[in-house]
């Protein structure tokens, strides 16, 4: 590979990261503005997240983003997952897509939940992440007896796509 | 005077440095005016980053576009996502008009369903409004009355002086 073809390379799966960061992110508030949930600490923690997860798309070690809500009888649910599904190269004709329309239509059918209800986001790795600032160890909540929705593929970009199910 | 100017979003920019693209673009409008300070400005569209950033990863300010009302500036500013976000022939130098304004206010977009989210942070911020911002021809029809004022009292005058 020439060193011209890798400086390209790079460049793509950057903006692949952060194509695919903004569609998450983006829909995580969109989701919990829905949802009538508090996101102060989403915007606040923004800029931290945002790096976070665009570093660890590109480095291609990121697995899935997984919203949780925490309710105030200590139920976790709803659940939703962003799987990211890398390519291993980036693909020529891939452009930078977001089924935006798709998901608002979906989002409104989203069961409601009590007021006080609180959220988590977590991450969860195929191979170990780079460190970020802001985040640390912890573990997912049981999804035990939950029932799965796919919505199918969210968004798409060169180097990898990303996708949503919702659990309930 | 109505301009638009679009903003390249991702995957060319972080909603966050879209965001600051923005700032960037209405204080450097406005800083231009003697009456106005850039550090105001900034400080108030600071303000507002949190709820703007969302708005731009939400994709809203693709659809929804913020509005600076700024007489005799009328701006509206939208970003551009996806492809469209990597070719975009951008200009994001100071819009004209800016060094005469005296009032400025910035209307952000309250889509569904982030709405109330927008309002509910910047309720009580100045210079910054989540109302339907004025229709430009509201104001240009306005100071085309007021000129048309003028320039009958200057008409007036000159008759009188000629008498």
């Amino acid at each position: 590979m020439s060193p011209t073809s890798t400086s390209t390379s790079t460049y793509t799966r950057t903006k692949t990261a952060v194509y695919l960061t903004d569609v998450v992110m983006g829909t995580i508030a969109d989701i919990l503005a829905e949802l009538k949930i508090d996101i102060t600490s989403l915007y606040r923690d923004w800029k931290q997240d945002e790096s976070a997860i665009a570093a660890w798309i590109e480095e291609e070690s990121l697995l899935q983003v997984v919203l949780e809500c925490h309710q105030p009888n200590g139920t976790t649910a709803p659940i939703i997952e962003f799987p990211v599904a890398y390519r291993s190269s980036g693909e020529g004709d891939a452009t930078f897509t977001a089924d935006r329309a798709s998901l608002a239509r979906y989002r409104a059918k989203l069961v409601r939940v009590p007021a006080g209800t609180t959220y988590g986001i977590i991450c969860t790795f195929k191979v170990t992440p780079t460190p970020q600032p802001g985040w640390g160890p912890g573990h997912r909540a049981s999804t035990e007896g939950l029932k799965s929705l796919t919505f199918g593929t969210l968004a798409s970009a060169p180097h990898a796509a990303l996708a949503l199910r919702y659990l309930r | 005077m109505q301009r638009h100017r679009q903003v390249a979003a991702a995957p060319h920019r972080k909603a966050s440095e879209t965001w600051e693209a923005i700032e960037k673009l209405v204080t450097s409008t406005l800083e231009r005016s003697p009456r106005i300070t850039g550090k105001d400005v900034a400080a108030a569209l600071k303000a507002a980053s949190p709820v703007g950033i969302m708005l731009v990863a939400g994709g809203h300010l693709d659809k929804h576009p913020v509005v600076v009302v700024a007489d005799p500036v009328y701006l509206t500013i939208s970003t551009v996502s996806g492809d469209a976000a990597l070719s975009l022939d951008e200009d994001l130098g100071p819009v004209p008009g800016g060094t005469t304004v005296t009032e400025w206010t910035v209307y952000l977009p309250t889509p569904d369903p982030v709405g109330d989210a927008v309002r509910s942070a910047i309720t009580g911020a100045a210079h910054l409004s989540a109302d339907e911002p004025p229709g430009e021809s509201t104001t240009k029809a306005a100071r085309l009355s007021e000129g048309s004022v003028l320039d009958l009292d200057a008409l007036a005058n000159r008759a009188r002086e000629s008498k």
